[in-house]
């Protein structure tokens, strides 16, 4: 199965309702046949830019990055979802390329960069 | 007017022994009429003409006729002779004692050559099978080879995709499930992670940045 990470833009908002947000996400993207490996944090920050969703206006978010198994198929499904949820800012899927072989330069600060 | 055809002597060709000694004209001549036809009457300055051959001495006429006898029987003599040595030579070329041993020679030689030529075959056939024999031998090799490569190559690949297995299933232990998924979420949220880093050409890295 290919690989995908969602980096996910959630609202800024108390911890357990960002825990709970989380929980509902991880449990959809299960639900749908994935295979989750790995939640990271990357921090509450400031937007790049003021975002509306949900009609609401957004400065701050709190960013985080799920890597994950799933078919190619759910992710229309599974990004309907997420645009539909309160909560989330900005859902983005993207696919993960095999890591390259590391090579003599500074590759080793997490092999998968993600530009946000 | 006579009208000369031809050229001034036929040539001699050496394929037949009659043509050799047939008479040969130095000129071949044919009569014909010149400006008036046979009805013309004669011209009017020639009416009265009548031919006469130049005068002959009779002394001389005798003399003269002497002297050509003896010398066209000289000619002819010189002639018929100088004809005659062409077609001995000619015979002796052909069935003479010579012929015979020039005939063995070319025989020998022929054979000999012949002999020769079987042999340079025979050797060349030998290098060729030889040479064939190896190249056969090399394909032969090769095929091997490339099969057992094929093999090697093969099993590598199978060792490849199981240690990327045993890899995945030790990554598998650390997958996020139903039961670790609150764990998961409380650790996440503990720890933020801050991928921004910078780095120049000497490797040193600047981790701080501005997060919040």
């Amino acid at each position: 199965m290919p690989r995908y990470e969602l980096a996910l833009i959630l609202k800024a908002m108390q911890r357990p309702e960002t825990a709970a947000t989380l929980r509902r996400t991880v449990e959809t993207l299960m639900e749908r046949g994935a295979v989750v490996r790995h939640l990271e944090n990357l921090g509450e920050r400031v937007l790049p830019y003021k975002i509306t969703k949900h009609n609401e206006r957004h400065s701050r978010g709190a960013y985080f990055l799920v890597d994950f198994y799933a078919a190619p198929d759910i992710l229309p499904g599974l990004l309907n979802h997420l645009h539909r949820d309160v909560d989330v800012v900005r859902p983005t899927v993207l696919k993960k390329d095999d890591p390259v072989p590391s090579s003599n330069c500074c590759a080793n600060y997490g092999k998968d960069l993600v530009y946000i | 007017m006579f009208q000369v055809i031809g050229g001034k002597s036929v040539q001699v060709t050496t394929a037949a022994a009659a043509r050799l000694l047939a008479p040969r004209s130095s000129v071949l001549v044919e009569a014909v009429r010149g400006r008036k036809s046979r009805t013309d009457p004669k011209a009017k300055s020639k009416e009265g003409r009548i031919k006469v051959p130049p005068p002959v001495d009779p002394v001389e006429m005798v003399v003269l006729k002497e002297r050509y006898t003896e010398y066209q029987l000289i000619m002819r003599a010189l002639r018929l002779e100088f004809k005659e040595e062409v077609l001995r030579k000619k015979y002796e070329e052909e069935t003479g004692s010579q012929a015979e041993e020039r005939a063995r020679q070319e025989a020998e030689e022929h054979r000999a050559l012949m002999a020769w030529n079987d042999q340079e075959n025979l050797r060349l056939l030998k290098i060729r099978m030889m040479r064939i024999q190896r190249e056969e031998e090399e394909a032969e090799r090769k095929k091997i080879e490339a099969v057992l490569k094929r093999e090697q190559e093969h099993q590598e690949f199978i060792k490849e995709k199981e240690k990327e297995i045993l890899q995945l299933q030790e990554d598998a232990k650390h997958f996020i499930t139903m039961e670790n998924l609150d764990q998961r979420i409380e650790e996440a949220l503990d720890n933020p992670m801050n991928y921004n880093f910078a780095i120049d050409k000497e490797g040193r890295v600047v981790k701080q940045t501005v997060l919040k």
